[in-house]
Order: structure tokens, then C-alpha cells, then sequence
């Protein structure tokens, strides 16, 4: 017993961490992408895909690669899924051994990570080429570039969005926010909400503490013209900007106005929102469709986010990515999926909004849409949105993903009174000079 | 190979003679100790194996990567023992070492506390005493389970079961698993819950305790108190020890449960982030390995530590009824 007393407490990481080791060693140099050979047809070739999502999702993936290996019969897709942040702890190891899966579901909040350690394709060869982009905007196709290479392809955007639930909002007595409604307003809204929902059992609130929300921050941020990071992958904004934001807050903290983190604690994975006890949330437009399944009520109701000081909403569009590992075998093959997910309208009607509004117009028109849809509502947004969305979308730095953790665990502890907004701002800083080495 | 070949050879010249001599029958008996050496060894593989390619070897591996920057995307980088530096400077390291102190401090007594009183129940003649001890154990067969932790949330949460009987005695209302002040009894509920295989042991240690001694304080006057504090607990001194140890080693490295509980954050406000989920979210989530591995081997020190001190404090409290006879 006594001997086996050292090795215990050490044995998680410690394994973990040897695990990774061995594959790294024997792990074979990959593929150079350069020299990507013309796919033959005859040679059997087989895939590993991996997304992050829920059983939904599943499905759909499942629909859509059964329908590329009867375009490509000597193609074998092995799929693999987990939820999001087991998704990127599973990467990150497989990272180690250079052993991606051959083609992996992205979020630009890890595209630096993965690309500036040679993790990821280069697939700037290919399109044009087996990548057809005749329907890309050029926009699309930046969001996955860093310098001169492109690591990620779009398969579909999101913008960010305000829902609410009319008929919780009637209920309190009051009208929706105005589409050119401003920061101000919104506040504003939410204190008026949650006073007249205090009465109620269970008490109904306005929303949520919105000024938690990391990308809301970027927003605010991309609407008094700050670019929140600079090419060189360091922060475009300074202390007193966070701190500005996280203040606007401080009354509708200090009075009790945001929904109770006590309870959304408990809630997880679903929110006040999704529960029906608060009114209004901002997330990203793709989430319509689960909130309309988490609410049971199927009018729920989109608005643009609140405007910045020139009136103007100033949206980006963030991208959802498809990528490749530097280390596959098969560059032909992949760049014939990516094209596949790109493209193929059949994947456009698969899919849905689900991952966003697809980013081709065949895909978009392959949806068959039926007015009033949860499909047709999303990319009715996004084109009502569209000539709102004038900014790019912040290509974030390397570690944004733990530093969007972080940002998201220090407004808990913001709304518990753990700590002021001075204390957030400077952990928050300290965390971000340890990250990017500034 | 060849020691074993000539050995063979040596085994087929000493059948044929009826007399062995002396020196023939030592060698015999080198060769076939040798050969069972061999046999023990072969056998022993697997295990061996394990333990050098999954213990060992990683062991090894976290003691170099805890002197480095490794984040698994690029080669380990030297950093000497800024790793540990950095620790003591860390604000969520320092929460991590208060909540699993308060854990283990607090939470380890009262199970050991239950287990024995539990124990001793069970120790008590009366009809189907196997069945009660079979229910009162089978929490810790499930205890230690993803499934049990869902539970617990299930039942500590926002109008679950704790919720309803505290309004029922006309408590505020509210659950536990979103309230920082109440997360940490709700764990050491939990793991107290989880008393079986503590209370087996004592069990085992109770039936040892001579009846006579009992008897003879009976007769003597005592009552069940003294009889408790007087014969009971000093009987039972080794295998509380051994209990006191395991149980304090077992609370170091409360994981599954807090992972569950909070999600893999240690949340609501970082109130359930334990040593070891903090190590893991180090690694894992912020994939800051050197960081994680150093502090493993932080872990491993204290722990070590403290065995030690138990150990040299056992000399004053541990009666071995052994050394008497």
C-alpha cells in the first residue's frame, strides 16, 4: 500500500501528459501538402471527421457523409463527436502526436493556436481548384487566412443577435426594444423588465448579465472603431475599455436586474432564457433554433444587437470553419470534402441553419425554405442584417478560447461580488500578458 | 537464453545418476530457481509492463515537463522552477489548496466518524444483519460514479428534494449546487455517503476486538461509553490508522464528482475547484502542461508529507495488541 501512495495523486495528469509523449514519438512526419496529388478513384482511401454539437447535429453530419461516400465510393468516413470543450481537449492531445483527424468542424477561436504550430493544412492550393470558390466572398474566405496561407474554409456565418420571447415581454407589461435601440436602452429595458417580473412566481427578468458576454464585449468594442486584435495577434483594446463595459452593468448588478447567477448556475446547459423565466438574451443568430426547441415557444423573436454611438450596429459575421490536419495522408481527398461541405446544395438543405446560414447561395436555395420557418427566419436576419454587417470579424489571438474561459468564469465571480470590476479587469489582463508572452 | 540452455543440458546429465551429490543438488536447485525466477518474471510481465509504460515512464515524463512550457503544440521548453513560482502567485492555485484543505480536513473525520458509527451498528447481533450490511454498502460500490455525482446535482438543485424538505421546515428557499457558501457540504455529503469501504474495514477490525475484554469491563462496571473510549478505539487503533490514511490519500484526489458537479469549471465561483480539477483544467483546458505537471508533483510532496507525519504520530496513538502477547 505505502509504496503505491506516491503514484496515486499524480497518476491523471501524469498519464495524460506521457500518453501524449508517446505519441508524439511515434507519430510519422505527414503528408507535404505541396505536392497534393489528383484524387484517384481507385485507391481506397479512409477519413477521420470530427465535430463538436448534440445528437442533432449528429444526424445531420451522419446524412451528409453517407451521401459523399456514394459520391466517392473508394472513400471511408470514420466520424467522431463529442460537446465543445471535450472537443478541443481531444484535439489538443491528438495535437501533441500529430494526429488530427483528417478533416475537423473549427472555431476561428483556436485557428491560431492550431495554424502558427504547422497543425493545419494549408489549403490556399486548393481553392479555386478542387475548392470551388465561385460563391465565396472574399471576406469569408480572409476569416480563415493568417498571412499569405488559408487554414480553414467557411461552411456557414453567424452573426450576433438579441432574442426575445414576446410573449414573456407582454407579459411584463411592456414593449419590445426598438431595432435601433442603443447600449443605454437596453439597460434601461432590462431594469423596467425585472421590476415588473419581481412580483411574479418564479420571478421573470429582463435578461441576462449581457456585459459577461465576451463577444458582446468585442462588439461594443468593433462599434467605438477599436479592432480588438491587432495582425500581430496582441490586444487592440486597453484596461479601461473592459472596464467601461463591465461598469455599464454596475446597476443592474448592484439591484438585482440580471437573471440570478445562483440559478443559471443550476440551469446549465440550459439558460434563464430557454426556461422562460427571462426575457431577452444575445447570442448568435444559429441558436434560434435551439432556443425555439429550449422555450417551447416558437415566436421567438430576433433583433439586431444595440447600436454604437454613431447609430450604426457595425456587425461582423463570424464564420463557421471547416479544417484540415497538416498531417494528412490523403490532401486530394480532403480538399473533395471540404469542397462537398462548401458546396453541395444537398448539404445546404441537410443542414439547415443549424451551423449558421450556409455561406454559398446553391446551399442557401437548396434549404427549401417554408416561410416563417426557424431556417427561413435565420437567413432572413442575416439579410436583413446584411447591409449592417460592415466589419470584419476579429480573427482572434493564439489562447483566445482560454481567455474567453476566463473572461466568462470572471463574470461569475463578478455577479457572486467575489471580486469588483477592478479586480476582473486586472486578472483578467494578467491572464491575457501570460497568454500572448506581451 | 544460454544460462537456461546449459542449465537443461546440466538437468538431462543428473537424471542419469541414482546418487546425486551435494554439489549436483545445489546446482539443481540454482536451476530451478533460476527457471522459476524466470517463470515469476514472465508472469509478472503484464503488470510490470503497465507499470513501466503507464506509471513509471509518465511519472518520469510529468517530473521533466513540470520544469517547462509545454502547451502540446510546441516542443517542451526548459523554464527551470518557474513552474513552481509561479504557483505561489497564482490566486486560483491558492483557492484550490483552501478548498481541497477544507475538504479533506473537515470531510475526512466525519466520514470516518460515520463509517465507524455505522460499522458498529452492524457489528450488533440481530436478525439479518447481512442484508443491512449489503444496503449500507452499496452506495460506495456506485459512490465514486459519473451517475451518482448527476444525482447529487439532481437532488441539491433548484427545487430538488433538499429544496422542498428545507421549505417544507420553512427554510429559504433554493437550491445548493448554485450557492458558493453551500457547494462544499454538498460535496463532503456526498463523500461521506460514500462510507462502505471504510465501514468494511472497521467491521472487519470490530470482530477482532476479544469479547472477553467486554465482558470483564461489565463485570468491572463499566458502561458502554467508557467500554467505547477505554477497549473499542484502542483495539481498533491500527486499522483506524490504516483507514485515517487511505481516506486523507482518497480526499487529495476528489475529481470525477467536482468535474461533474460544476461542469469541469470548479464553479459556482470557483468554490468546488479542487487540487486536482484545477491540475486538470491547467492541462486540459488552458493546455498549460508544464504547469500541470508541476503541480502534480506539488500534490505529491504534500502528500508524501503528510503521510509521513501520520506515520510518526501513529507511535503515540497506534496500540498494537500484538506487541502485548
Amino acid at each position: 500500500m505505502f509504496r503505491s501512495i506516491p503514484r496515486r495523486p499524480s497518476a491523471a495528469g501524469a498519464s495524460a501528459v506521457a500518453a501524449a509523449l508517446v505519441l508524439a514519438a511515434c507519430s510519422s512526419a505527414g503528408a507535404d501538402p505541396d505536392v497534393a496529388a489528383s484524387l484517384d478513384p481507385d485507391e481506397e482511401i479512409t477519413l477521420r471527421v470530427a465535430w463538436w454539437g448534440d445528437d442533432d447535429r449528429a444526424a445531420r453530419y451522419t446524412e451528409a457523409l453517407e451521401l459523399f461516400e456514394e459520391k466517392y465510393p473508394n472513400i471511408t468516413i470514420q466520424p467522431s463527436f463529442v460537446a465543445f470543450d471535450d472537443y478541443w481537449t481531444a484535439r489538443a492531445t491528438e495535437a501533441a502526436g500529430s494526429s488530427l483527424p483528417d478533416v475537423m468542424q473549427f472555431d476561428s477561436s483556436f485557428l491560431r493556436e492550431y495554424a502558427s504550430t504547422g497543425q493545419l493544412l494549408d489549403v490556399s492550393p486548393f481553392l479555386g481548384e478542387e475548392i470551388d470558390t465561385s460563391e465565396l466572398a472574399d471576406e469569408l474566405i480572409d476569416s480563415g487566412r493568417i498571412d499569405d496561407a488559408v487554414y480553414a474554409v467557411p461552411t456557414a456565418t453567424n452573426t450576433l443577435a438579441t432574442f426575445y420571447d414576446p410573449g414573456l415581454v407582454e407579459q411584463l407589461g411592456l414593449e419590445p426594444p426598438a431595432d435601433d435601440f442603443t447600449w443605454d436602452d437596453l439597460a434601461t429595458w432590462v431594469a423596467e423588465a425585472s421590476a415588473a417580473g419581481a412580483g411574479e412566481d418564479p420571478a421573470l427578468y429582463g435578461s441576462n448579465d449581457y456585459t459577461g458576454i465576451f463577444w458582446a464585449f468585442l462588439q461594443h468594442l468593433v462599434q467605438q472603431g477599436v479592432t480588438p486584435f491587432t495582425d500581430d495577434g496582441q490586444l487592440g483594446f486597453t484596461p479601461e475599455h473592459m472596464t467601461e463595459w463591465l461598469s455599464s452593468g454596475d446597476e443592474l448588478r448592484a439591484t438585482g436586474a440580471f437573471f440570478p447567477v445562483q440559478r443559471a448556475q443550476q440551469l446549465l446547459p440550459e439558460s434563464g432564457f430557454t426556461v422562460n423565466e427571462q426575457a431577452l438574451e444575445m447570442s448568435w443568430d444559429n441558436f434560434l433554433a435551439g432556443y425555439v426547441a429550449g422555450t417551447g415557444v416558437d415566436d421567438i423573436t430576433m433583433l439586431p444587437v444595440p447600436s454604437g454611438p454613431d447609430g450604426q450596429k457595425h456587425l461582423f459575421a463570424r464564420t463557421f470553419q471547416m479544417a484540415a490536419s497538416a498531417s494528412t495522408e490523403h490532401p486530394a481527398a480532403v480538399a473533395a470534402l471540404l469542397d462537398f461541405f462548401v458546396n453541395e446544395p444537398e448539404v445546404g438543405r441537410i443542414f439547415g441553419t443549424s451551423k449558421g446560414v450556409p455561406a454559398t447561395q446553391s446551399q442557401r436555395d437548396a434549404m427549401e425554405l417554408e416561410p416563417g420557418s426557424v431556417d427561413a427566419r435565420v437567413v432572413e436576419y442575416e439579410e436583413l442584417m446584411a447591409d449592417q454587417i460592415t466589419e470584419p470579424a476579429p480573427i482572434p489571438v493564439e489562447g483566445f478560447g482560454a481567455l474567453e474561459a476566463e473572461y466568462k468564469r470572471l463574470g461569475e465571480e463578478l455577479q457572486y461580488e467575489n471580486i469588483t470590476v477592478d479586480e476582473f479587469v486586472e486578472q483578467w489582463f494578467a491572464m491575457a500578458e501570460s497568454q500572448l508572452g506581451g | 537464453m544460454s544460462a537456461l540452455d546449459s542449465n537443461e543440458i546440466e538437468l538431462d546429465t543428473a537424471r542419469g545418476t541414482d546418487v546425486p551429490s551435494p554439489a549436483r543438488g545445489r546446482r539443481r536447485k540454482n536451476a530451478s530457481l533460476v527457471r522459476d525466477t524466470g517463470a515469476g518474471y514472465a508472469f509478472l510481465s503484464p503488470w510490470l509492463l503497465g507499470f513501466l509504460l503507464l506509471t513509471a515512464f509518465p511519472m518520469l515524463a510529468s517530473l521533466y515537463l513540470a520544469f517547462t512550457d509545454y502547451d502540446l503544440f510546441r516542443p517542451p521548453q526548459w523554464v527551470g522552477w518557474e513552474n513552481f513560482q509561479a504557483l505561489f502567485a497564482d490566486r486560483r492555485f491558492l483557492t484550490s489548496a483552501r478548498v481541497t484543505a477544507v475538504y479533506v480536513l473537515v470531510g475526512t473525520p466525519i466520514k470516518l466518524a460515520a463509517a465507524l458509527a455505522v460499522a458498529m451498528l452492524l457489528n450488533m447481533k440481530h436478525r439479518g444483519q447481512g442484508g443491512y450490511r449489503s444496503v449500507f454498502y452499496a452506495p460506495s460500490l456506485i459512490g465514486a460514479s459519473v451517475s451518482v455525482a448527476i444525482v447529487w446535482k439532481a437532488m441539491f438543485i433548484d427545487d430538488g428534494i433538499v429544496d422542498r424538505i428545507q421549505q417544507f421546515f420553512g427554510m429559504e428557499p433554493g437550491g445548493w449546487v448554485g450557492d458558493p457558501d453551500r457547494t462544499m457540504p454538498m460535496m463532503i455529503l456526498l463523500a461521506v455517503w460514500t462510507f462502505g469501504a471504510p465501514m468494511v474495514i472497521f467491521l472487519a477490525g470490530l470482530k477482532q476486538v476479544p469479547a472477553e475484554l467486554y465482558e470483564a469491563a461489565s463485570v468491572d462496571g463499566a458502561g458502554p461509553v467508557r467500554k467505547f473510549l477505554r477497549i473499542t478505539l484502542p483495539m481498533l487503533s491500527p486499522v483506524l490508522f490504516f483507514n485515517l490514511l487511505l481516506e486523507t490519500i482518497n480526499a487529495f484526489q476528489v475529481f470525477s464528482s467536482a468535474f461533474i458537479i460544476s461542469g469541469g469549471t470548479g464553479g459556482p465561483a470557483d468554490s468546488t475547484l479542487f487540487y486536482t480539477l484545477y491540475l486538470y483544467v491547467k492541462g486540459f483546458t488552458q493546455f498549460d502542461m508544464g504547469y500541470a505537471s508541476a503541480m502534480a508533483w506539488v500534490l505529491v510532496v504534500v502528500v508524501g508529507l503528510i503521510t509521513a507525519v501520520l506515520f510518526r504520530t501513529s507511535k503515540g496513538w497506534v496500540h498494537y495488541s500484538g506487541d502485548s502477547r
